[in-house]
């Protein structure tokens, strides 16, 4: 009869496993709080407090938080849908879709926001038969008295651009995990495809809609590459706090640089938080 | 009424080949054949869930082969259950009365009988996910019975029931076909339940595997 | 109603609210953009609700041009908004979206490019800057030299030579002397700013960086080291107007301030540029110029252009150059004079140190149509009972060349005889032939091509002092010479070449030449026709 020991080096094994997952794991934490630190000291609170009474860095607050709460509603509108489409039907043209939604992700931001400033103010392609062809941006401003590039539904088109496709992926997986055949009961019991979708499918992607909102939110208060060639980075205009920072450093207050900063750290970090909650809360 | 005619359904590498029977009004019919014989995919086809390529299907003797799944009156009970899980008990059971419309006194009343025969008053609050394995299984067949159908398909209903529990649960089917008159389809791999439940049984052929 | 679906709604109002403040932000920071009304009085234009000035600039004028922005903004009440970059992305910028009125980039190397693209209009030079190092204050590592930057424990960082003048101006230095390679060689990165560069060395990421003197004014912890070598190294920065811009006489109108020499010019200064000569600010100025009569028809309609495109007054005195002389010479001395002959322009070299031959217009023999009395020659002017109009010597070059043209022929005597009338101007001489009064009379060949339903010109040949040419040139005592310049640009341009063509001149662009008084053998004539032709303005 076999008696019972215990087996050490086993127990070794798992301690090792624990030093080798926590030790990865920390070293990025631990990087991730050495850059905040660093920040902090690099100014004091009274430069902190200086540079957000600017005038332009309020402007820049208010339309950076106007501008990110639009960007994302509007992505996850659309992402919803999509996410759906794409998780729940094959269709011919499926897999390349797939593809074209990637996209803004893998686009370095330049390329973007560069392709933005080419689409609305070159003719538009195949549009030569319209006397010097069809620019966007002229139709916008002169026919609907709307304009757009170098105002600012440009920097809510750049951040949403990159945010969709963000959130369209979240909402993708989180269909994906969605059983399908609740709403095909649903619609054995007397329910149009719309209503299984709006009274069963929607319901439980409440988490993920979250999910996305939160990343297409982050995303686009970090965005700035497209910005600054679409939009530009007028001050009072179309400065949000991400060009804030570029134009700071570029006239070489770094001091109110690092102080926009940590603001934008702060604000994410807000914003995070507020919206786990609500997620946390919604399901109970 | 339950018919089926010449019904093929093609899924990728997987051919159903021709099946027909027929199921009277008010019949218990059991659907027996081994595992991966395409019982399941004979009860979607049925429902309207699963796209056919031949045949057609009746319905209280309508053609309803090429109709959507909500206008076939026929209440599917899949094997995962699939109760809706943001609802409550409640809210499942009334759910295919108020896509509807129904009045809120005809709903109560509805709800009201289906707990009453399927014990459960005391749970109508409760979340789904809250519920017993024999608990779940009687929402989702008050939910599929909810709106009166013409006919019932169960899919492997009890396999995932204790032994007391799948007793209690066959004379409550038993009870149900008799007392509401509705046809039942009832899927199943096991010959005691057959015997215990079917009075007419489907035996579906072995299904040889395409020669490449 | 779930609850998904209820946010949903609740985000829609959300964005609709967002997006109503959004607009009304917008327009409350003033800026509305409605369509350009053109603007004969531009002061009247700020109240009118006219869009802004957008402004394309370098990133090492950042400093000096916020300073020179909030000035403008406070005194005239029109609004600018300054684009800031490196030089090349922003001419890219322009180059697709073609929105911006004013170019300011680093180097005038970019404003040469844009022009050969057609971007740009006019060019106003503001400043230069000269190139050197950046260190840290008390230059630790004491660099002092172009070897010290290959040292091996020296970081050197510069900005992107393809992006920003002052690497591109750098490395053509460098390129010249052969050095170029060793100093990329020893370059750690390329910043796309020269800001950056100051930045770097600022946080300590680089101990020096090639940058232009005025990018360290907003960094008092570093210092600038001049080198030999880069002496030479100066970048000439410049004004650029936009050619699609829609509002040329605001863009115009913040330009001028800019160059302004007790406006912009003075920030530029005290940021250490080095500036230039530059026009007094004014919000509205006007420009005087006198010119000889006969020149009328070949520029009055560039002035005008020129007025509605800058938005400026030019008010313009047409007169025989003699009377014209004699104005200045009572005191009253325009921005430009633009004579009718180098002769009345060598009169007045103490108000006029330098000027530009423009073009050249010869005298004729003016007759009615179909040539009644036969005149084919200077020599048939001396027919017996021939009335013959010419120019007053004294009061227009006109005048005074045709004597030297009857001097030349050797019938200066049997000429003068029939002379009935002499004018200051040759437009009365041809009222007077179409009139009647007169057979015949000698003028220019632009009063000739003015009225061709009317009368002919004969040729007068083998003379070549009849030939008069056209001088311009700006006072040395004006307040806005760089208006005057530009002003002459405009008559230089193609367009205007083309109308003194039209009108009987010939175009012959000189260079800027000294303008030196005659020599002795005329100077007796000159003095007595100056004194005549005061004594003849007094009257």
């Amino acid at each position: 009869m076999k008696t019972l020991r215990q087996n050490h080096a086993r127990q070794v094994r798992d301690g090792i496993f624990f030093l080798v997952m926590g030790g990865l794991s920390s070293s990025f934490i631990a990087l991730i709080i050495l850059l905040l630190i660093a920040d902090f000291t690099f100014t004091s609170i009274a430069e902190f407090r200086t540079a957000l009474s600017k005038p332009e860095i309020q402007a820049a607050f208010r339309l950076t938080m106007a501008s990110c709460t639009v960007a994302a509603i509007m992505s996850v509108w659309v992402a919803v849908p999509l996410g759906y489409i794409l998780s729940r039907y094959r269709f011919f043209g499926h897999r390349l879709i797939d593809t074209i939604v990637d996209i803004p992700i893998v686009l370095p931001p330049l390329v973007l926001g560069l392709s933005l400033l080419i689409l609305f103010h070159q003719p538009f392609p195949f549009s030569n038969w319209i006397g010097k062809g069809f620019v966007l941006d002229e139709f916008l401003r002169e026919t609907l008295h709307f304009p757009v590039s170098y105002s600012w539904p440009a920097v809510i088109l750049a951040q949403f651009t990159v945010s969709c496709a963000f959130a369209v992926r979240t909402m993708r997986v989180t269909f994906d995990q969605i059983d399908s055949r609740a709403e095909d009961v649903a619609r054995t019991l007397g329910c149009s495809r719309a209503g299984a979708f709006l009274r069963i499918a929607l319901p439980q992607a409440t988490r993920g809609m979250i999910t996305a909102g939160t990343i297409a939110w982050a995303r686009a208060l970090g965005e700035f590459g497209p910005i600054l060639v679409f939009a530009g980075s007028t001050r009072f205009r179309t400065e949000v706090l991400s060009t804030t920072v570029f134009l700071e450093l570029s006239v070489g207050q770094l001091d109110a640089a690092v102080a926009v900063s940590l603001l934008m750290v702060a604000m994410a970090v807000i914003v995070l938080v507020l919206l786990r909650a609500i997620g946390a809360g919604l399901n109970g | 009424m339950i018919e089926v005619q010449n019904l093929t359904v093609r899924q990728g590498s997987f051919t159903l080949p021709k099946v027909s029977f027929r199921v009277e009004r008010g019949q218990y019919a059991v659907l027996m054949g081994k595992s991966g014989t395409g019982k399941t995919t004979i009860l979607e086809a049925i429902c309207g869930l699963r796209k056919i390529s031949g045949g057609n299907i009746q319905i209280d003797d309508v053609d309803v082969t090429n109709w959507s799944p909500a206008d076939r009156n026929a209440g599917y009970m899949p094997q995962d259950l699939a109760l809706f899980p943001t609802l409550n008990v409640r809210e499942n059971l009334e759910f295919a009365l108020d896509i509807r419309w129904t009045s809120r006194k005809k709903r109560d009343e509805r709800v009201a009988f289906l707990a009453n025969m399927l014990g459960l008053e005391h749970l109508l609050k409760r979340r789904v996910q809250g519920l017993s394995g024999g608990e779940a299984q009687r929402v989702a067949l008050g939910r599929a019975l909810s709106f009166e159908p013409s006919a019932l398909l169960l899919d492997e209903p009890l396999s995932a029931l204790d032994a007391i529990t799948r007793s209690t649960s066959q004379k409550l089917l038993k009870d149900i076909n008799h007392q509401t008159g509705v046809t039942v389809l009832h899927v199943t791999h096991s010959q005691d339940e057959a015997d215990a439940l079917a009075d007419v049984c489907i035996r579906l052929p072995e299904i040889t595997p395409p020669k490449s | 109603m779930s609850k998904p679906l209820l946010f949903m709604i609740c985000s829609l109002f959300l964005v609709a609210g967002l997006m109503y403040w959004l607009f009304n932000n917008d327009r409350s920071t003033g800026r509305p953009i409605i369509q350009n009304k053109s603007q004969p009085n531009p002061t009247e234009g700020t109240k009118s609700g006219e869009s802004e000035i957008i402004l394309l600039c370098a990133a090492s004028n950042q400093s000096v041009i916020e300073q020179i922005r909030k000035q403008y903004e406070e005194e005239t009440g029109r609004r600018v908004s300054v684009q800031y970059g490196n030089s090349q992305s922003l001419l890219a910028q322009l180059e697709i979206s073609k929105r911006g009125d004013l170019y300011l980039p680093a180097d005038d190397s970019f404003l040469d490019n844009a022009k050969g693209k057609k971007l740009i209009e006019e060019v106003i030079p503001i400043a230069t800057m000269p190139i050197g190092l950046v260190v840290k204050r008390g230059n630790p590592k004491s660099i002092k030299s172009l070897a010290d930057l290959q040292r091996s424990d020296v970081r050197l960082v510069q900005a992107d030579p393809e992006a920003a003048a002052v690497t591109k101006v750098a490395r053509s230095i460098l390129e010249k002397s052969g050095q170029w390679e060793s100093i990329k060689a020893a370059t750690r990165a390329f910043r796309s700013t020269v800001t950056e560069v100051a930045t770097d060395v600022q946080i300590a990421a680089a101990d020096v960086g090639i940058v232009y003197s005025p990018v360290l004014v907003p960094f008092p912890e570093l210092a600038f080291v001049p080198i030999a070598e880069f002496e030479s190294g100066i970048s000439q920065v410049s004004l650029g107007i936009i050619s699609s811009t829609k509002q040329p006489a605001a863009a115009l109108h913040f330009a001028r301030y800019i160059a302004a020499s007790d406006r912009g010019l003075k920030s530029y200064q005290q940021q250490g540029f080095t500036i230039g000569a530059g026009d007094l600010w004014s919000d509205l100025p006007e420009l005087t110029i006198y010119a000889g009569s006969m020149l009328r028809p070949a520029i009055e309609d560039s002035i005008i252009a020129f007025e509605t495109r800058e938005g400026v007054k030019v008010s313009r005195s047409y007169n025989g150059c003699g009377i014209l002389v004699a104005q200045m010479k009572a005191g009253q001395i325009p921005d430009a004079y633009f004579a009718c002959d180098t002769e009345f322009m060598s009169q007045v070299t103490d108000l006029f140190p330098e000027a530009t031959e423009v073009s050249q217009n010869e005298l004729v023999i003016m007759i009615p149509k179909g040539n009644p009395h036969k005149i084919a020659s200077l020599r048939d002017l001396t027919k017996p009972g021939l009335r013959v109009g010419i120019g007053h010597e004294k009061q227009c070059a006109m005048g005074w060349i045709t004597q030297n043209t009857f001097r030349e022929s050797g019938l200066q005597q049997e000429l003068m005889s029939n002379v009935t009338v002499q004018t200051p101007t040759g437009d009365m001489l041809v009222n007077q032939l179409r009139t009647g009064s007169l057979d015949a009379a000698v003028a220019y060949l632009s009063n000739a091509a003015g009225a061709v339903e009317f009368l002919d010109a004969v040729e007068i040949q083998g003379i070549p002092c009849s030939t008069a040419t056209q001088p311009w040139s700006v006072a040395k005592n004006s307040k806005y010479p760089l208006l005057a310049d530009r002003l002459f640009q405009r008559i230089c341009s193609a367009e205007s070449q083309d109308v003194f063509e039209a009108e009987g001149f010939q175009w012959q662009l000189g260079t800027k030449k000294l303008n030196l008084p005659k020599a002795t053998a005329t100077q007796s004539t000159n003095a007595q026709s100056t004194t005549e032709a005061a004594a003849g303005a007094k009257e």
